[in-house]
């Protein structure tokens, strides 16, 4: 006999991701899943981005990595409360990982959660953690041709940041180009230019932050 | 990497499947579905599946995978385009007003069991 499922192959990770927002929702925290290439700056963002927002709402951190606990580190020393996934190999958090780290957070103390996923354009895209929004972060140096090679990832992003952007006289990054692609992936999502490093443009996506999560 | 965790999903969800529908026969065969901008690679997936599957459920099915293709919709002449790689502009008029749809798909679509 013919068994007729029609289902998503990852309705597991799906269904803990609705418990995760469902938890979220309940505690008042607004949650971001940044997704990127490695090294295209995520930690440094996260570090513009807590300068911005610390006197209006309060930041927690999960630190999605293979191994170790840098990035955990870089953000426990500005007094952030920072949790860390080691993925012991695994390319992508999932929303069991999510919810384990999300348990050792008090909820109660956080209006923000950014969740920095594991550095990939292919694998980080098909895992709902139970995020409110996805940031796709793209270095300036990493070519302007990433949307079309890596569509998954653009496509389910509610954001594009263009990061390392004082970089952008050495390359031939063309940002009317990779405009153009999110535009045709993700027609709604925003396209934010930064240079975390020297906190240009950063402003401006913090305070977009800030008021997507007053949507909620 | 990720193959092996959408096997591991994959195989699970077979699992639950069965037991909702209370059946305990040999599963023959599964068809999914893989959009072609999904990023998962069949061929990985299918390797995936050569390794994990022994021991499990799923033992000795054979795997069927479906391809979807993306779609194309242009905002300029409104024609819609079955597409299987990112393509720059309207197939049919040119315009690069396009929107992209579809093509992430990951489906778990049907089960064959022994009778
Ligand atoms: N020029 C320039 N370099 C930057 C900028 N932001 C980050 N970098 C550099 O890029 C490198 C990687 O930055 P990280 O913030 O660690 O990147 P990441 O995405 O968190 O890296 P992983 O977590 O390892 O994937 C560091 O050497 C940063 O100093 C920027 O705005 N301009
Ligand atoms: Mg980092
Ligand atoms: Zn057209």
């Amino acid at each position: 006999m013919k068994l007729i499922a029609a289902k998503s192959i990852l309705k597991a990770n799906d269904q803990l991701a609705v418990e995760n927002r469902q938890r979220f929702d309940a505690a008042g925290v607004f949650c971001v899943n940044m997704v990127g290439s490695p090294g295209c700056g995520k930690t440094t963002l996260l570090e513009a981005l807590f300068s911005h927002l610390r006197g209006s709402l309060r930041l927690a951190v999960i630190e999605g990595d293979i191994a170790g606990s840098i990035d955990a580190e870089r953000m426990e020393a500005l007094g952030v409360p920072v949790v860390q996934i080691n993925t012991e190999g695994a390319c992508h958090l999932d929303a069991n990982m999510t919810a384990s780290a999300v348990a050792q957070l008090d909820l109660t103390d956080v209006d923000l959660l950014i969740i920095e996923n594991v550095g990939n354009l292919v694998c980080t895209a098909g895992f709902d953690l139970g995020e409110h929004l996805r940031i796709v972060v793209l270095g300036a140096t990493e070519g302007d041709d990433k949307a079309v090679k890596y569509p998954a990832i653009f496509q389910g992003s509610n954001a594009l940041v263009i990061s390392k952007t004082d970089m952008l006289p050495y390359t031939n990054f063309s940002i009317p180009r990779i405009t153009a692609d999110m535009k045709r992936l993700a027609p709604d999502a925003p396209v934010f230019q930064v240079a975390a490093l020297k906190r240009e443009g950063t402003p401006k996506l913090a305070e977009w932050i800030a008021e997507e999560k007053t949507k909620r | 990497m990720h193959e092996l965790a959408i096997v591991e999903a994959l195989i699970e969800q077979v699992g639950t499947e069965l037991d909702r529908a209370e059946q305990k026969g040999a599963v023959k065969r599964l068809e999914i579905a893989v959009g072609r901008l999904s990023g998962v690679h069949c061929d990985s997936l299918r390797f995936a599946f050569n390794l994990l599957s022994p021991g499990t459920i799923a033992e000795g099915a054979e795997l069927s995978i479906r391809e979807p293709s993306a779609i194309s919709r242009c905002r300029q002449c409104g024609t819609s385009t079955e597409i299987t790689e990112m393509v720059i502009d309207c197939p049919l008029c040119g315009s690069p007003e396009i929107a992209i749809e579809k093509g992430r798909e990951l489906l778990l679509e049907s089960i064959d069991i022994e009778d």
